[in-house]
């Protein structure tokens, strides 16, 4: 089959899938900046006056997703448009309804929940001991991602259309990543417990010793006893107990609970306990 | 100047957030702060504190989160600014503790453009009624500039008169106050984290891994890298296994469809899927 679209407008459609987000309002959410998006191809790919403003306006309704697939819906739905006949438009718009949400939740569990935590905690542990590298590199890894997973998602999803999307039926390619995304973010998650969130006590328990009856004479820092038990301990309950009182408000309180934080450790600091 | 610097900054990040997304993280924008203020370390280390205190808070859906871009910029600027010749964590602190507030702010402001933004659907509805596709260009600026401003404003308002009060904040408070709130900032990214677990722990088996994750950290003291990918090879694993299980599921699941209650089986069996 012979593409109506050649390399100049994918590049378009690229450029104008960046400003996709710029439009999002409460109403179609990313509905106008899909529309503006893939108006130059459909202005390629439609001919007939009215046949282009059906077009423009069977994209104006509500549409989010994540921005890597919004790139791919982008090419599938210009490669959708320039193959179907008349009878089958009505198609397009569930073909985008449907993927904007497994793509969106691909999209966040690898970009968001996965590489940008991966990234971004290799940079800040560089950043902290002073390196400037820790920036830059994350800066570079990130939009390896950002940019370049855009820009193929585009053109893999207008050139590879439609084969791709029965193919992945059958073996559910999208599932098997997030899957494995999931898996990766969660262990990195993990790690970020033991190295980043530090909780300590300076506590130290006064112990009764027998042999000179003396009271406070000997004494157990409840610190290392702690580290006996298990390294960073106290950093695995307190991110526990905060993930308990996040998933019981369904995260809603984040920031409310980030000052009562901040509230009761100058609590605790007076009292000397942490 | 330096201030004008800033604020021009900001406008530009704020556009790069809804659009190319190059920097939208503190790590990213904090030593740019830092690197105009002429306090690059302080930059760098606020930048990483902020980074994994923010690390699980994204847009999801149409849910709007606190805007990192403002409150990462006015907290690291007014931070450094008003902090004279402080120690490192005394800086940090400050913006740790500025960072929340002016997010939440910010974020408000975020919320109204999104509504002002819903005129351009009528606007693009006359387009695509006229199949006007040259003038689709246009749609974008108004809103940018918009959410450029909404970025820019608070800035320069925040830093041309904010600098000097929380300087004399600083110094009239107690010495536990500023120590308590420095500790506070290697506490509170567990938040973040938190957030993250809520997003990926779908199914409790899940747990496993988090404690592997925790474990090889904690005590065998690896890296980010050796551990993502010792990460892959587990989540090769993993797939592996539950496609397998999954795969036997719908086996017996068709077996018992015979029996009176096989519906329900089936609809577990695809509900593990």
């Amino acid at each position: 089959m012979e593409h109506k679209l050649n390399q100049k407008d994918l590049w378009k459609m690229f450029w104008r899938l960046n400003t996709m987000r710029i439009t999002l309002n409460y109403e179609t959410l990313q509905g106008v900046g899909f529309m503006r998006a893939i108006a130059p191809a459909l202005s390629k790919i439609y001919t007939d006056k009215k046949d282009l403003s059906e077009a423009m306006k069977r994209h104006l309704v509500f549409y989010n997703s994540h921005v890597n697939g919004d790139a791919a819906i982008l090419g599938l739905t210009a490669a959708m448009e320039e193959s179907t006949s008349a009878d089958e438009k009505e198609g397009i718009n569930a073909l985008k309804t449907g993927l904007m949400g497994p793509l969106a939740g691909l999209g966040d569990s690898l970009v968001k929940f996965t590489w940008v935590p991966i990234v971004g905690s290799i940079g800040a542990s560089l950043a902290f001991s002073g390196s400037i590298a820790g920036p830059i590199l994350m800066f570079v890894l990130y939009n390896i991602v950002n940019i370049l997973g855009r820009y193929y998602a585009v053109v893999y999803g207008y050139k590879a259309g439609i084969d791709f999307l029965n193919k992945n039926k059958k073996t559910n390619v999208i599932q098997r990543i997030s899957t494995m995304a999931n898996v990766v973010g969660l262990m990195v998650v993990g790690s970020l417990i033991a190295t980043v969130i530090k909780v300590k006590t300076p506590v130290k328990i006064a112990v009764h010793s027998n042999l000179s009856g003396k009271i406070g004479g000997n004494s157990i820092a409840l610190q290392s006893m702690f580290d006996k038990i298990m390294p960073s301990v106290l950093s695995l309950l307190v991110t526990i107990v905060v993930y308990l009182i996040l998933k019981k408000t369904n995260g809603k309180h984040a920031a409310m609970l980030i000052i009562i934080m901040m509230a009761l450790t100058v609590l605790l600091k007076y009292f000397g306990i942490v | 100047m330096k201030i004008l610097i800033i604020t021009i900054l900001s406008f530009v990040l704020g556009i790069d957030d809804v659009s190319t997304k190059l920097f939208r993280r503190p790590l990213l924008i904090a030593p740019l702060v830092g690197l105009v203020l002429g306090n690059l370390p302080a930059g760098l280390v606020i930048g990483a504190t902020l980074e994994i205190m923010w690390m699980g808070i994204g847009n999801v859906g149409a849910y709007m989160a606190p805007d990192l871009i403002t409150g990462t910029i006015i907290s690291t600027s007014l931070a450094i600014m008003s902090g004279g010749s402080r120690p490192l964590p005394t800086l940090v602190a400050t913006a740790v503790t500025l960072a929340v507030p002016t997010s939440i702010l910010a974020q408000q402001l975020l919320v109204l453009i999104e509504t002002a933004n819903c005129s351009l659907n009528g606007w693009a509805k006359r387009m695509a009624d006229n199949a006007d596709v040259k003038s689709t260009v246009w749609l974008i600026y108004p809103p940018a500039i918009l959410t450029g401003l909404a970025r820019a404003l608070p800035t320069f308002l925040a830093l041309e008169f904010g600098a000097g009060a929380i300087q004399n904040v600083i110094n009239s408070l107690p010495k536990f106050v500023i120590n308590g709130l420095s500790t506070s900032g290697s506490i509170i990214p567990s938040v973040g984290i938190a957030l993250l677990m809520m997003s990926m722990i779908k199914k409790f088996e899940l747990w496993m891994f988090l404690i592997l994750g925790f474990v090889l950290a904690a005590y065998l003291k690896l890296e980010v890298l050796p551990i993502t990918l010792i990460a892959i090879v587990f989540a090769f694993l993993y797939e592996v296994a539950t496609r397998k299980v999954s795969a036997t599921t719908v086996q017996s699941a068709t077996t018992v469809i015979e029996t009176p209650d096989g519906e329900e089986d089936d609809e577990e069996g695809d509900y593990d899927l």
